[in-house]
Protein backbone atom coordinates (compact mmCIF):
# COMPACT_ATOMS: atom_id res chain seq x y z
CA UNK A 1 0.00 0.00 0.00
CA UNK A 2 1.38 3.54 -0.56
CA UNK A 3 1.61 6.31 1.36
CA UNK A 4 0.47 9.00 -1.00
CA UNK A 5 -3.23 10.15 -0.98
CA UNK A 6 -4.98 8.47 -3.04
CA UNK A 7 -9.15 7.45 -3.18
CA UNK A 8 -8.27 3.80 -2.15
CA UNK A 9 -6.14 4.91 1.18
CA UNK A 10 -8.89 7.21 2.44
CA UNK A 11 -11.68 4.66 1.76
CA UNK A 12 -9.44 2.17 3.65
CA UNK A 13 -9.08 4.80 6.36
CA UNK A 14 -12.21 5.89 7.13
CA UNK A 15 -13.35 2.61 6.67
CA UNK A 16 -11.30 1.28 9.42
CA UNK A 17 -12.30 4.47 11.49
CA UNK A 18 -16.11 3.71 11.27
CA UNK A 19 -14.97 0.24 12.64
CA UNK A 20 -12.83 0.86 15.20
CA UNK A 21 -15.45 3.36 16.66
CA UNK A 22 -18.51 0.61 16.25
CA UNK A 23 -15.63 -1.96 17.65
CA UNK A 24 -14.81 0.53 20.90
CA UNK A 25 -18.70 1.35 21.54
CA UNK A 26 -19.57 -2.50 21.55
CA UNK A 27 -17.24 -3.50 23.38
CA UNK A 28 -18.20 -0.75 25.50
CA UNK A 29 -21.21 -2.36 26.26
CA UNK A 30 -20.01 -6.01 26.33
CA UNK A 31 -17.55 -5.30 28.99
CA UNK A 32 -19.74 -3.71 31.23
CA UNK A 33 -21.99 -6.09 31.26
CA UNK A 34 -19.11 -9.35 31.65
CA UNK A 35 -17.80 -6.86 34.07
CA UNK A 36 -20.77 -7.37 36.01
CA UNK A 37 -21.22 -10.36 35.59
CA UNK A 38 -17.52 -12.09 36.77
CA UNK A 39 -17.98 -9.59 39.20
CA UNK A 40 -21.50 -11.69 40.62
CA UNK A 41 -19.84 -14.84 39.42
CA UNK A 42 -16.75 -14.26 42.23
CA UNK A 43 -19.32 -13.04 44.59
CA UNK A 44 -21.75 -15.81 44.15
CA UNK A 45 -24.53 -13.48 43.17
CA UNK A 46 -26.36 -13.76 39.90
CA UNK A 47 -24.92 -10.16 38.70
CA UNK A 48 -27.35 -8.34 35.66
CA UNK A 49 -30.42 -10.29 35.59
CA UNK A 50 -33.81 -8.29 35.26
CA UNK A 51 -32.87 -6.35 31.98
CA UNK A 52 -33.35 -8.90 28.85
CA UNK A 53 -32.69 -12.29 29.76
CA UNK A 54 -30.00 -12.91 31.88
CA UNK A 55 -29.72 -9.24 32.06
CA UNK A 56 -27.71 -9.31 28.47
CA UNK A 57 -29.22 -5.69 27.86
CA UNK A 58 -28.62 -4.23 31.17
CA UNK A 59 -25.55 -2.02 29.99
CA UNK A 60 -28.14 -0.91 27.09
CA UNK A 61 -30.50 0.36 29.60
CA UNK A 62 -27.24 1.97 31.82
CA UNK A 63 -26.10 3.46 29.06
CA UNK A 64 -29.40 5.40 28.44
CA UNK A 65 -30.07 6.21 31.95
CA UNK A 66 -26.61 7.84 31.68
CA UNK A 67 -27.51 9.89 28.76
CA UNK A 68 -30.93 11.20 30.51
CA UNK A 69 -29.00 12.02 33.51
CA UNK A 70 -28.47 16.14 34.16
CA UNK A 71 -24.58 17.16 33.56
CA UNK A 72 -23.82 19.00 36.69
CA UNK A 73 -20.69 21.20 37.20
CA UNK A 74 -19.94 22.69 40.59
CA UNK A 75 -20.61 26.06 40.66
CA UNK A 76 -16.55 26.62 41.92
CA UNK A 77 -15.62 23.89 39.41
CA UNK A 78 -13.18 25.70 36.58
CA UNK A 79 -15.77 25.21 33.92
CA UNK A 80 -13.89 24.74 30.61
CA UNK A 81 -11.41 22.71 32.53
CA UNK A 82 -14.30 20.34 33.68
CA UNK A 83 -15.68 19.83 30.62
CA UNK A 84 -12.46 19.46 28.89
CA UNK A 85 -11.68 16.56 30.84
CA UNK A 86 -13.53 14.29 29.73
CA UNK A 87 -13.77 15.18 26.36
CA UNK A 88 -10.04 14.96 26.65
CA UNK A 89 -9.80 11.15 28.06
CA UNK A 90 -11.45 9.95 25.05
CA UNK A 91 -10.00 11.77 22.33
CA UNK A 92 -6.99 9.62 21.31
CA UNK A 93 -8.90 6.42 22.12
CA UNK A 94 -9.62 5.83 18.97
CA UNK A 95 -6.09 6.19 17.15
CA UNK A 96 -4.83 4.03 19.81
CA UNK A 97 -6.71 0.91 17.68
CA UNK A 98 -5.48 2.86 14.19
CA UNK A 99 -2.01 0.34 14.55
CA UNK A 100 -3.17 -2.54 15.62
CA UNK A 101 -3.62 -5.52 13.33
CA UNK A 102 -6.42 -7.68 13.82
CA UNK A 103 -5.87 -9.81 11.33
CA UNK A 104 -3.18 -9.09 8.12
CA UNK A 105 -6.31 -7.54 6.21
CA UNK A 106 -8.18 -6.18 9.22
CA UNK A 107 -5.50 -3.29 10.51
CA UNK A 108 -6.00 0.03 10.54
CA UNK A 109 -2.90 1.49 8.85
CA UNK A 110 0.25 -0.49 9.17
CA UNK A 111 2.21 2.04 10.86
CA UNK A 112 6.20 1.56 11.42
CA UNK A 113 6.18 3.43 14.26
CA UNK A 114 2.92 1.86 15.66
CA UNK A 115 4.15 0.66 18.68
CA UNK A 116 5.18 4.55 19.94
CA UNK A 117 2.49 5.73 18.46
CA UNK A 118 0.29 4.19 20.90
CA UNK A 119 2.13 4.77 23.81
CA UNK A 120 2.46 8.86 22.72
CA UNK A 121 -1.14 8.56 22.13
CA UNK A 122 -1.77 6.94 25.34
CA UNK A 123 -0.51 9.51 27.65
CA UNK A 124 -3.34 11.86 26.78
CA UNK A 125 -4.75 9.90 29.75
CA UNK A 126 -2.65 11.14 33.00
CA UNK A 127 -3.61 14.48 31.46
CA UNK A 128 -7.71 14.07 31.20
CA UNK A 129 -7.34 12.37 34.80
CA UNK A 130 -4.95 15.45 36.20
CA UNK A 131 -7.34 18.30 34.63
CA UNK A 132 -10.53 16.38 35.92
CA UNK A 133 -8.92 16.06 39.75
CA UNK A 134 -7.89 19.87 39.32
CA UNK A 135 -10.46 20.74 37.45
CA UNK A 136 -13.47 19.67 40.07
CA UNK A 137 -12.70 21.82 42.76
CA UNK A 138 -12.87 18.97 44.91
CA UNK A 139 -10.84 18.02 47.81
CA UNK A 140 -11.15 14.30 47.27
CA UNK A 141 -10.70 14.85 43.04
CA UNK A 142 -7.84 16.63 43.96
CA UNK A 143 -6.14 13.77 46.08
CA UNK A 144 -7.39 11.37 43.15
CA UNK A 145 -5.66 13.29 40.33
CA UNK A 146 -2.22 13.71 42.38
CA UNK A 147 -2.41 9.56 42.79
CA UNK A 148 -3.26 9.10 39.03
CA UNK A 149 -0.24 10.96 37.82
CA UNK A 150 2.20 9.54 40.37
CA UNK A 151 1.02 6.49 39.81
CA UNK A 152 0.58 6.28 35.76
CA UNK A 153 3.92 8.36 35.18
CA UNK A 154 5.21 5.58 37.60
CA UNK A 155 4.17 2.51 35.74
CA UNK A 156 4.69 3.94 31.69
CA UNK A 157 8.54 3.25 32.36
CA UNK A 158 8.64 -0.72 33.29
CA UNK A 159 6.08 -0.89 30.59
CA UNK A 160 7.94 0.96 28.18
CA UNK A 161 11.46 -1.05 29.32
CA UNK A 162 9.16 -4.43 28.76
CA UNK A 163 8.44 -3.02 24.96
CA UNK A 164 11.53 -2.45 24.23
CA UNK A 165 12.87 -5.48 25.15
CA UNK A 166 10.54 -6.88 22.66
CA UNK A 167 11.74 -3.74 20.32
CA UNK A 168 15.42 -5.09 20.62
CA UNK A 169 14.81 -8.64 20.23
CA UNK A 170 12.74 -7.69 16.90
CA UNK A 171 14.37 -4.86 15.73
CA UNK A 172 11.53 -3.08 14.67
CA UNK A 173 8.27 -0.96 15.80
CA UNK A 174 6.32 -1.97 13.63
CA UNK A 175 3.14 -4.31 15.18
CA UNK A 176 2.78 -6.12 12.32
CA UNK A 177 6.34 -7.06 11.72
CA UNK A 178 6.35 -8.00 15.13
CA UNK A 179 3.22 -10.48 15.04
CA UNK A 180 5.34 -11.52 11.42
CA UNK A 181 8.19 -12.61 13.14
CA UNK A 182 6.57 -15.23 15.82
CA UNK A 183 5.09 -18.37 15.12
CA UNK A 184 1.25 -20.28 15.22
CA UNK A 185 2.30 -22.72 18.59
CA UNK A 186 2.50 -21.00 21.84
CA UNK A 187 6.16 -21.66 22.00
CA UNK A 188 7.12 -19.44 19.02
CA UNK A 189 5.45 -16.49 20.28
CA UNK A 190 7.31 -14.10 22.76
CA UNK A 191 6.13 -15.11 25.66
CA UNK A 192 8.54 -18.18 25.80
CA UNK A 193 11.49 -16.10 25.32
CA UNK A 194 10.29 -13.50 27.35
CA UNK A 195 8.32 -14.01 30.23
CA UNK A 196 9.57 -11.77 32.67
CA UNK A 197 8.77 -8.79 29.59
CA UNK A 198 5.02 -10.10 30.30
CA UNK A 199 4.37 -10.39 33.73
CA UNK A 200 6.15 -6.66 33.66
CA UNK A 201 4.02 -5.62 30.71
CA UNK A 202 0.76 -7.11 32.13
CA UNK A 203 1.58 -5.34 36.25
CA UNK A 204 2.09 -2.35 34.49
CA UNK A 205 -1.00 -2.42 32.06
CA UNK A 206 -2.77 -2.80 35.47
CA UNK A 207 -1.14 0.17 36.64
CA UNK A 208 -1.21 2.42 33.96
CA UNK A 209 -5.33 1.10 33.06
CA UNK A 210 -5.91 2.52 36.70
CA UNK A 211 -7.49 -0.85 37.61
CA UNK A 212 -7.80 -2.98 40.64
CA UNK A 213 -5.38 -3.76 42.75
CA UNK A 214 -4.17 -0.65 41.11
CA UNK A 215 -7.10 1.47 41.42
CA UNK A 216 -5.95 4.11 44.05
CA UNK A 217 -7.32 7.18 41.94
CA UNK A 218 -10.64 6.12 42.40
CA UNK A 219 -10.47 4.34 45.74
CA UNK A 220 -13.86 4.90 46.79
CA UNK A 221 -12.75 3.61 50.44
CA UNK A 222 -11.04 6.27 50.98
CA UNK A 223 -11.78 9.15 47.93
CA UNK A 224 -15.34 8.60 47.15
CA UNK A 225 -14.60 8.46 43.81
CA UNK A 226 -11.30 9.93 43.30
CA UNK A 227 -10.85 12.45 40.40
CA UNK A 228 -14.59 11.88 39.23
CA UNK A 229 -16.32 12.53 42.33
CA UNK A 230 -17.98 15.84 40.52
CA UNK A 231 -18.92 14.01 37.58
CA UNK A 232 -22.55 12.51 36.75
CA UNK A 233 -24.25 10.96 34.13
CA UNK A 234 -22.17 10.97 30.61
CA UNK A 235 -19.40 12.87 32.06
CA UNK A 236 -18.48 9.76 34.30
CA UNK A 237 -19.66 7.11 31.43
CA UNK A 238 -17.14 9.20 29.05
CA UNK A 239 -14.00 8.33 31.75
CA UNK A 240 -15.62 5.02 31.89
CA UNK A 241 -15.60 4.51 28.20
CA UNK A 242 -11.79 5.61 28.05
CA UNK A 243 -11.11 3.09 30.56
CA UNK A 244 -12.47 0.32 29.00
CA UNK A 245 -11.14 1.23 25.60
CA UNK A 246 -7.33 1.44 27.06
CA UNK A 247 -7.75 -2.03 28.45
CA UNK A 248 -8.95 -3.15 25.29
CA UNK A 249 -5.87 -1.62 23.72
CA UNK A 250 -3.39 -2.64 26.75
CA UNK A 251 -4.28 -5.92 26.11
CA UNK A 252 -3.78 -5.80 22.00
CA UNK A 253 -0.86 -4.32 22.60
CA UNK A 254 0.13 -7.14 24.94
CA UNK A 255 -1.48 -9.88 22.63
CA UNK A 256 0.60 -8.70 19.75
CA UNK A 257 3.98 -8.34 21.56
CA UNK A 258 3.49 -11.80 23.48
CA UNK A 259 1.33 -13.88 22.58
CA UNK A 260 1.41 -14.04 19.04
CA UNK A 261 -1.27 -11.51 17.71
CA UNK A 262 -3.28 -13.38 14.69
CA UNK A 263 -1.37 -16.45 14.59
CA UNK A 264 -2.91 -19.54 16.34
CA UNK A 265 -2.76 -23.20 16.23
CA UNK A 266 -4.66 -24.91 13.49
CA UNK A 267 -5.87 -21.64 11.28
CA UNK A 268 -4.19 -17.85 11.63
CA UNK A 269 -6.78 -15.50 11.58
CA UNK A 270 -8.35 -12.47 13.72
CA UNK A 271 -10.38 -14.84 15.78
CA UNK A 272 -7.19 -15.94 17.26
CA UNK A 273 -6.43 -12.22 18.10
CA UNK A 274 -9.66 -11.47 19.58
CA UNK A 275 -9.47 -14.31 21.90
CA UNK A 276 -6.35 -13.74 23.49
CA UNK A 277 -7.70 -9.98 23.70
CA UNK A 278 -10.86 -11.40 25.83
CA UNK A 279 -8.54 -13.69 27.91
CA UNK A 280 -6.40 -10.82 28.99
CA UNK A 281 -9.51 -9.06 30.00
CA UNK A 282 -11.07 -11.80 31.81
CA UNK A 283 -8.09 -12.17 33.93
CA UNK A 284 -7.78 -8.14 34.03
CA UNK A 285 -11.65 -8.39 35.58
CA UNK A 286 -10.77 -11.61 37.77
CA UNK A 287 -7.80 -10.14 39.20
CA UNK A 288 -10.07 -7.36 39.89
CA UNK A 289 -12.46 -9.07 42.25
CA UNK A 290 -9.67 -11.27 43.65
CA UNK A 291 -7.43 -9.09 45.00
CA UNK A 292 -7.51 -6.38 47.58
CA UNK A 293 -6.73 -2.68 46.56
CA UNK A 294 -2.89 -1.74 47.85
CA UNK A 295 -1.70 0.77 49.68
CA UNK A 296 -0.13 4.01 47.94
CA UNK A 297 3.43 3.63 49.29
CA UNK A 298 2.69 0.00 48.31
CA UNK A 299 1.77 0.37 44.50
CA UNK A 300 4.95 2.95 44.05
CA UNK A 301 7.55 0.81 45.74
CA UNK A 302 6.35 -1.93 43.78
CA UNK A 303 6.78 -0.68 40.67
CA UNK A 304 10.23 1.47 41.71
CA UNK A 305 11.90 -1.16 43.79
CA UNK A 306 10.87 -4.25 41.73
CA UNK A 307 9.45 -3.60 38.08
CA UNK A 308 12.15 -0.96 37.39
CA UNK A 309 15.40 -2.69 38.10
CA UNK A 310 13.94 -6.07 36.77
CA UNK A 311 13.07 -4.40 33.57
CA UNK A 312 16.21 -2.41 33.45
CA UNK A 313 17.93 -6.18 34.21
CA UNK A 314 15.97 -7.81 31.14
CA UNK A 315 16.71 -5.19 28.80
CA UNK A 316 20.14 -5.77 29.21
CA UNK A 317 20.04 -9.52 29.32
CA UNK A 318 17.81 -9.23 26.15
CA UNK A 319 20.66 -6.98 24.75
CA UNK A 320 23.10 -9.66 25.84
CA UNK A 321 21.81 -13.06 24.77
CA UNK A 322 21.01 -11.20 21.22
CA UNK A 323 24.73 -10.55 21.06
CA UNK A 324 25.87 -14.06 21.76
CA UNK B 1 7.53 16.94 5.52
CA UNK B 2 5.12 15.33 3.17
CA UNK B 3 1.87 15.34 4.07
CA UNK B 4 0.76 11.49 3.60
CA UNK B 5 -2.11 9.47 4.35
CA UNK B 6 -0.63 8.63 8.32
CA UNK B 7 -1.02 12.24 8.61
CA UNK B 8 -5.10 12.22 7.35
CA UNK B 9 -5.37 9.01 9.36
CA UNK B 10 -4.16 10.75 12.39
CA UNK B 11 -6.16 13.79 12.06
CA UNK B 12 -9.63 11.82 11.25
CA UNK B 13 -9.14 9.55 13.63
CA UNK B 14 -9.01 12.18 16.66
CA UNK B 15 -11.57 14.03 15.28
CA UNK B 16 -13.88 10.99 15.10
CA UNK B 17 -12.67 10.93 18.98
CA UNK B 18 -13.69 14.46 19.71
CA UNK B 19 -17.26 13.56 17.71
CA UNK B 20 -17.30 10.20 20.00
CA UNK B 21 -16.62 11.91 23.15
CA UNK B 22 -18.52 14.85 22.55
CA UNK B 23 -21.87 13.98 20.69
CA UNK B 24 -23.29 11.86 24.36
CA UNK B 25 -22.42 14.73 26.39
CA UNK B 26 -24.51 17.06 23.82
CA UNK B 27 -26.97 14.89 23.74
CA UNK B 28 -27.11 14.50 27.40
CA UNK B 29 -27.38 18.54 27.81
CA UNK B 30 -30.51 18.41 25.31
CA UNK B 31 -32.60 15.08 27.09
CA UNK B 32 -31.22 15.75 30.32
CA UNK B 33 -33.65 17.75 33.12
CA UNK B 34 -32.38 21.10 33.99
CA UNK B 35 -32.78 21.13 37.80
CA UNK B 36 -30.65 24.37 39.50
CA UNK B 37 -30.79 25.93 42.79
CA UNK B 38 -30.30 24.83 46.14
CA UNK B 39 -27.19 23.22 47.13
CA UNK B 40 -26.91 21.24 43.51
CA UNK B 41 -23.58 23.13 42.95
CA UNK B 42 -21.92 22.44 46.01
CA UNK B 43 -18.61 20.54 45.88
CA UNK B 44 -19.60 17.18 47.38
CA UNK B 45 -17.61 16.73 50.35
CA UNK B 46 -19.39 13.39 52.43
CA UNK B 47 -22.40 15.92 52.31
CA UNK B 48 -21.01 18.56 54.57
CA UNK B 49 -20.68 21.84 53.79
CA UNK B 50 -17.28 21.77 51.96
CA UNK B 51 -14.44 23.32 54.61
CA UNK B 52 -12.29 26.13 52.29
CA UNK B 53 -11.40 25.59 48.57
CA UNK B 54 -9.83 22.46 47.55
CA UNK B 55 -7.22 25.01 45.36
CA UNK B 56 -5.18 25.81 48.26
CA UNK B 57 -1.61 24.12 49.68
CA UNK B 58 -1.56 20.83 50.14
CA UNK B 59 1.39 18.07 50.29
CA UNK B 60 2.22 16.75 47.16
CA UNK B 61 4.57 14.49 47.79
CA UNK B 62 4.83 12.32 44.88
CA UNK B 63 6.74 15.52 43.28
CA UNK B 64 10.14 13.07 43.75
CA UNK B 65 8.51 10.52 41.94
CA UNK B 66 7.56 12.96 39.11
CA UNK B 67 11.12 14.12 39.32
CA UNK B 68 12.60 10.31 38.89
CA UNK B 69 10.21 9.94 35.87
CA UNK B 70 10.97 12.47 34.03
CA UNK B 71 15.10 11.60 34.10
CA UNK B 72 13.55 7.88 33.03
CA UNK B 73 10.97 8.53 30.64
CA UNK B 74 13.00 11.01 28.25
CA UNK B 75 15.95 8.77 28.24
CA UNK B 76 14.23 6.11 27.59
CA UNK B 77 12.84 7.45 24.36
CA UNK B 78 16.56 7.07 23.55
CA UNK B 79 16.28 3.80 23.34
CA UNK B 80 13.20 3.51 20.72
CA UNK B 81 15.90 4.26 17.94
CA UNK B 82 18.81 2.10 19.57
CA UNK B 83 16.34 -0.75 19.43
CA UNK B 84 15.27 -0.68 16.56
CA UNK B 85 18.81 -0.47 15.03
CA UNK B 86 20.21 -2.88 17.88
CA UNK B 87 20.21 -6.45 15.42
CA UNK B 88 22.01 -4.72 12.67
CA UNK B 89 25.10 -3.79 14.89
CA UNK B 90 28.05 -5.96 14.71
CA UNK B 91 30.23 -6.41 17.81
CA UNK B 92 30.21 -5.91 21.62
CA UNK B 93 30.71 -2.26 21.06
CA UNK B 94 26.75 -1.52 20.69
CA UNK B 95 25.82 -3.67 23.59
CA UNK B 96 28.67 -1.36 26.10
CA UNK B 97 26.91 1.86 25.04
CA UNK B 98 24.03 -0.07 25.93
CA UNK B 99 24.96 -0.88 29.41
CA UNK B 100 26.46 2.87 29.92
CA UNK B 101 23.57 4.51 28.72
CA UNK B 102 21.11 1.93 31.48
CA UNK B 103 23.91 2.68 34.36
CA UNK B 104 23.98 6.14 34.66
CA UNK B 105 20.12 5.79 34.85
CA UNK B 106 20.05 2.82 36.96
CA UNK B 107 22.59 5.53 39.37
CA UNK B 108 19.51 8.26 39.63
CA UNK B 109 17.78 5.19 40.75
CA UNK B 110 19.98 4.54 43.56
CA UNK B 111 20.54 8.20 44.66
CA UNK B 112 16.80 8.32 45.43
CA UNK B 113 16.70 5.03 47.09
CA UNK B 114 20.16 6.41 48.90
CA UNK B 115 18.71 9.46 50.08
CA UNK B 116 15.22 8.04 51.43
CA UNK B 117 12.63 8.34 48.88
CA UNK B 118 11.28 4.98 48.73
CA UNK B 119 11.04 5.09 52.53
CA UNK B 120 7.79 5.38 53.93
CA UNK B 121 6.62 7.18 56.08
CA UNK B 122 9.00 9.76 55.42
CA UNK B 123 12.19 10.28 57.04
CA UNK B 124 13.46 13.14 55.06
CA UNK B 125 12.80 16.95 54.60
CA UNK B 126 11.91 17.39 51.02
Amino acid sequence: MNATISFDSVLHVVLALVGVAVFVGLNGLLLVYAERKVAGFIQRRPGPYEVGPQGILQAVADALKLIGKQLVRPDRADPLLFWMAPVLAFFPVLLLFLPLPFSPLLTGWDVNLGLLLILAFAGFNVLALLLAGWGSNNKYGLLGAARAVAQSVAYEIPLLLAVLAIAFQEGTLSLSSIVATQGSMPWQWNIAVQPLAFLIFLISALGETNRAPFDLPEAESELTAGFHTEYSGMGFGMFFLAEYANMIVACSVCTVLFLGGWKGPFLDGAWWFLAKVYALLLAMMWFRWTFPRVRFDQLLNLNWRWLLPLGVLNLLATAFVMKL
Amino acid sequence: MVFDILHLAIILFLIAGLAFAGGPLILAMLVAPRARGGDLGMSYECGMRPHGNAWSRFGINYYVYALLFIAFDVDVLYLFPAAAHYHLTVGWSAFVEICLFLFFLVLALIYFRAKGVFTWPRKIAL
